[in-house]
């Protein structure tokens, strides 16, 4: 149903559309589309210049993958990765679910309290984090939760977070509120109305919301580097920082491994972008 | 599909549960019997709303709360790495011995000799500017343009998100190999095409465009999904509705679709500005502030500083709270403006 | 937070107790007192080391001497951990100043040194067994080891910086030897120029560590700390200054203030540019990179071109140093003790091409028979002692502003050298 509304959408807006103004459409996205993904693509292809040649202009220049070699023979790639993928895999479980109450709540109630919770949300992002990290490490410190995967969880739970409980408080906002009293006449209580009738209505909203709290965790530094104090607990783009020496810098090594943090995030992102734009009408029936 | 509701996407809707609203000052508390009444009545009427909100104000108020508070108390002193408290191993503690200094941080700062700040802060708000609106009005075109039926629309969709998919340290370090002035993609494509080479990084004024630039990139992605999921929640029959009345596609976009945007794009706009005032990545490994002071923003200049070798602790946490005033002040004007069009939060 | 004086006092004389019996090992492992009599052989614990050298080039070559360590005291376990060098003075002092997962042994940049020691967080080694012979150290990485009085590091590797330079363009161009003076360094550059259309001189212009010989061939230095004077902006720094700038605007140097490292390699490896100022460290990368230097004999080393006052390159290098509040001090003294062993420096040296710091390392031919040794040997012991305070890390980045400010034409070399002068005396609170 949500396709056909879309549809029929598009149809409305595209019936006039000309010849001359289908290919400026496309001319536009095809432009803006090389401009996004050359930088991508040129990581790439520095990641295959050999040492020495890495800041060559060519396109192609030596390619080899020995630098991947390097890469996974000289690190703790692996154990770098799967860090990775838990903590970032946790930040975005928790942070989806934390993010959707919270903006189910503000969205939906009118509750003493509600202002000053959405005013907090957003003081947290206006703090800057270089500031609070030494403050940030002895309150980790005092908790014993130095080098553990959930001190580095909750961490970036304060940063993605407050950010997705808006963005969810913005996509609950358009679900009507029929739906919920209708969930009430049926005698559900508010969290199985939430549970079972809204957030399946929220899916793009949550698209959005765990593919920001992937990326944020993913490809955190400056935390990361700082909190997880032993070679088998540091993350993916923390311990590839190592390639940054005191007066050098190792770029093949450091685009290689770019290219690997990449790919990941890269992949997260094409399960979830289906779900991104699939119809936010679907709110609309029943 | 005929229920669609044409209040969809203005928040402040009526409110589900029907409880007390928001807006206006909270009422004076009664005397002590009916305020403990009142608070039961509270709980009974909002414990669920309290429920939802809990974990996050919990964690939030432990995690940055006490960092927040800490800082602004370390702000009116002179703590730096060599006196404040430490514990050293196990049984060596050595307790804190800085003082207070008053305002004295925030005057040096703002106002003492050879201060920058305020021409930081020129460049700051520039910057901020510049890239919140160049990206928003990017990412509204695309989105417009991918809301269309297009051929190959999933495809674009995924090359246009890659900036948002690839983490900004990855993607910062590519674009300072394109820029490089010898040997970057860039300038070989300029001179290919007989135009002159552009010193992207290395001149002071040249490199405040190039780190603007690269912002954009790294940004219009988001404004494109979060405008994209708006313009869907759009009903078709308002579209439907004008068409018949002869609207022309100019007075659709101005009247239908601007207008049904604006709670997505108020959103969107408030976060990226708190985002761009602060962003620390792009700055650091671009140009880490260079040539001279040219790219620095008011947080990567307080990081060089008061964060490079000994650290001051007082002379950062008053730059924080600084910052943090600023933005404080740009989202309750902001909040302002967005009231009087009728929104609430 | 704050207990008032005289529990601060008590506090204060009890960290020297402590600090002063840390090293007899009472909190960890089962050795019965330290100093250099104890047979390291029955020392027993853990390790945990912080390095922070290159994870590619250098990490490995270090992990293979730990490896030794072990094999040799099976009792003792290292736990190593490679931290990026960009972030690790703040992550080490973060980890001392909480106790919370600190390393036991750090490998401390020669800058970091007295800053440590000055927030007590180092133990001093004087008479431990980590302190094997110290005469046998060379003088100058020592004296970045020393803070009031006391040794609070021992020298891992030490650097300084050279001229390097491509012998086939110089032979091009007609030049027989390489500069000895800024002014040679400028008319060779233009010489080269000419005759080959090439650049004669690359200067990084986005670290100022690379401006550092100029400053100090003029007589200048950022900072006097015996006078406790600033420097940087008499005479002799605006002149230095002067004289950098002039050699980019007359066209005899290139420079770039983003991606410096990489364009210079990149110029210098490609037979693009004939010399650049470095340092040892750059020879994995010439060696492995090919270009103009795949025959390596066409590489040529020199001393930094003199100024009219001196002729001296910045000193660097490593230290272990050893945490006052590890629970393993014992061990933790064996292991530096054997990292700075003569047979563990030569593998260093022949795994990385870092210089040794001990003597009788240099006198070893494995060592003293290599172009590197020979070349550097006489460099390091010229090599001019930076300012080791606990402030000294606070220097650069207010250089590294008006350097780059400078260069890029948007200070002149007087207003530059002012602004660096203000921000220290602000900083540091000097004349």
């Amino acid at each position: 149903m949500a396709q056909n509304d879309t549809a029929r959408k598009d149809a409305v807006q595209g019936r006039k559309r000309s010849p001359g103004a289908s290919v400026a459409l496309h001319a536009g996205l095809i432009a803006a589309s090389v401009v996004s993904a050359f930088p991508v693509l040129w990581i790439f292809l520095t990641s295959l210049k050999p040492a020495g040649h890495e800041t060559s202009s060519k396109f192609v220049d030596h390619p080899t993958f020995a630098a991947y070699g390097d890469l996974l023979s000289h690190t703790e790639f692996l154990t770098w990765f799967g860090n990775s993928v838990l903590i970032a895999g946790c930040t975005t479980l928790v942070g989806c679910f934390l993010a959707a109450t919270t903006g189910y709540a503000v969205s939906r109630f009118r509750f003493p309290g509600m202002r000053p919770v959405m005013w907090t949300l957003l003081i947290t992002q206006m703090f800057p984090v270089a500031i609070l990290i030494v403050p940030l490490y002895q309150l980790l410190a005092k908790l014993q939760l130095l080098n553990q995967p959930i001190g580095l969880i909750l961490t970036y739970l304060t940063i993605a977070v407050p950010f997705s409980a808006w963005t969810m408080k913005g996509y609950f906002d358009t679900i009507p509120t029929e739906i919920d009293e209708a969930g009430r006449i049926d005698g559900l209580n508010p969290f199985g109305t939430f549970w079972r009738l809204i957030l399946p209505l929220a899916r793009p909203g949550l698209a959005v919301t765990a593919f920001y709290n992937f990326i944020t965790a993913w490809g955190e530094v400056a935390y990361a580097t700082q909190f997880m104090t032993g070679t088998d607990k540091m993350t993916l783009s923390a311990g590839m920082q190592t390639f940054v020496n005191q007066y050098s810098e190792n770029w093949s090594m450091m685009s290689t491994a770019s290219v690997l943090i990449a790919i990941p995030a890269a992949i997260v992102f094409l399960l979830v972008q289906r779900h991104l734009v699939a119809g936010q009408t679907a709110g609309s029936v029943k | 599909m005929a229920a669609v509701d044409t209040t969809t996407g203005r928040p402040g809707a009526p409110a589900a549960s029907g409880d007390a609203p928001a807006r206006g000052p909270r009422r004076a508390a009664g005397p002590p019997s009916l305020r403990a009444g009142r608070l039961r009545l509270a709980l009974s009427k909002h414990w669920y709303a309290w429920t939802l909100v809990a974990p996050v104000v919990i964690v939030i108020a432990v995690l940055v709360g006490y960092p927040l508070v800490e800082g602004i108390y370390l702000s009116t002193t002179n703590a730096n790495d060599q006196n404040t408290e430490k514990q050293i191993g196990q049984f060596l503690h050595i307790p804190a011995t800085y003082k207070s200094v008053g305002l004295g941080n925030y005057t040096d700062i703002l106002f003492g000799a050879n201060s920058t700040f305020w021409a930081r802060l020129g460049f700051t708000v520039s910057w901020t500017v510049a890239c919140v609106g160049v990206s928003f009005l990017i990412g509204l075109a695309l989105a417009i343009m991918l809301n269309r039926r297009v051929r190959f629309r999933a495809f674009y969709r995924t090359l246009l998100i890659l900036p948002w998919a690839v983490p900004a340290f990855v993607s910062t370090f590519s674009w300072r190999f394109i820029m490089n002035h010898d040997r970057g993609f860039l300038n070989h494509a300029l001179q290919a095409l007989g135009l002159p080479a552009v010193d992207w990084l290395n001149d002071p004024t040249m490199a405040q465009v190039s780190v603007i630039i690269v912002n954009i990139w790294l940004s219009f992605p988001f404004v494109m999904v979060a405008v994209l999921g708006g313009l869907q929640s759009i009903p078709a029959e308002l579209y439907e509705a004008a068409e018949m009345d002869g609207a022309t596609a100019w007075q659709k976009f101005w009247y239908i679709t601007l207008p049904a945007l604006r709670p997505v794009s108020s959103t969107v706009i408030l976060l990226s500005t708190i985002w761009t005032f602060n962003m620390f990545p792009v700055i650091f490994l671009l140009t880490n502030g260079g040539p001279g002071d040219s790219t620095q923003l008011l947080v990567t200049y307080a990081y060089n500083e008061a964060f490079t070798g000994m650290r001051q602790f007082g002379e950062s946490s008053a730059w924080g709270v600084i910052i943090l005033l600023i933005l404080v002040v740009f989202a309750v004007f902001y909040r302002r403006s967005l009231r009087k069009q009728g929104e609430v939060w | 937070m704050r207990r008032g004086i005289a529990a601060s006092a008590l506090v204060a004389a009890l960290a020297v107790t402590l600090a002063a019996c840390g090293s007899s090992g009472s909190s960890g492992g089962s050795a019965p007192a330290a100093g250099a009599s104890v047979d390291p052989g029955k020392v027993s614990g853990s390790v945990t080391y912080w390095d922070t050298s290159d994870a590619k080039a250098e990490a490995p070559t270090y992990q293979a001497v730990i490896a030794d360590f072990e094999k040799k005291y099976p009792n003792i376990k290292v736990n190593y951990v490679n931290v990026p060098f960009g972030d690790a003075q703040n992550k080490v002092k973060n980890a001392f100043s909480t106790g919370t997962d600190a390393p036991d042994v750090i490998r401390s940049e020669v800058a970091w040194t007295p800053e440590l020691a000055a927030d007590h967080y180092l133990l001093p080694l004087d008479g431990t067994s980590a302190l094997v012979n110290p005469d046998d150290y060379l003088p100058n990485p020592v004296a970045a080891t020393k803070y009031d009085g006391k040794t609070y590091a021992v020298p891992q590797v030490t650097d300084t910086m050279a001229l390097f330079y491509n012998k086939k363009m110089f032979a091009d161009a007609g030049i027989t030897n390489p500069p000895k003076s800024v002014d040679e360094l400028k008319a060779d550059s233009l010489a080269i120029k000419q005759k080959l259309g090439k650049t004669g001189f690359y200067l990084r212009g986005d670290d100022a560590y690379w401006s550092l010989s100029f400053l100090y061939g003029e007589g200048g230095d950022l900072v006097d700390a015996n006078s406790k004077t600033v420097t940087i902006d008499n005479p002799a720094g605006v002149k230095a200054f002067s004289l950098m700038k002039d050699l980019v605007d007359s066209g005899a140097a290139k420079t770039s203030v983003t991606d410096g490292w990489t364009n210079m390699m990149s110029d210098f490896q490609s037979g693009n540019v004939a010399m650049m100022i470095n340092g040892p460290w750059s020879l994995a990368t010439i060696n492995s990179g090919g270009g103009a230097f795949t025959d390596k004999s066409n590489l040529g080393i020199a001393v930094v071109p003199a100024g009219s006052a001196a002729q001296a390159a910045p000193q660097g290098g490593q230290s272990y140093a050893i945490y006052a509040g590890s629970k393993n001090t014992a061990a933790s003294e064996v292991f530096v003790q054997y990292m700075s062993s003569p047979e563990a420096q030569t593998k260093i040296f022949q795994g990385t091409g870092a210089l040794p710091t001990r003597k009788s390392v240099w006198a070893q031919p494995e060592v003293a028979d290599t172009d590197e040794a020979k070349f550097f040997k006489d460099a390091i012991d010229k090599a001019h002692q930076r300012p080791w305070i606990p402030e000294g890390g606070t220097l650069f980045a207010p250089l590294v502003t008006e350097y780059t400010a400078m260069l890029s034409g948007k200070e002149s070399p007087q207003t530059a050298v002012k602004n660096a002068g203000d921000a220290y005396r602000k900083n540091l609170g000097w004349k």
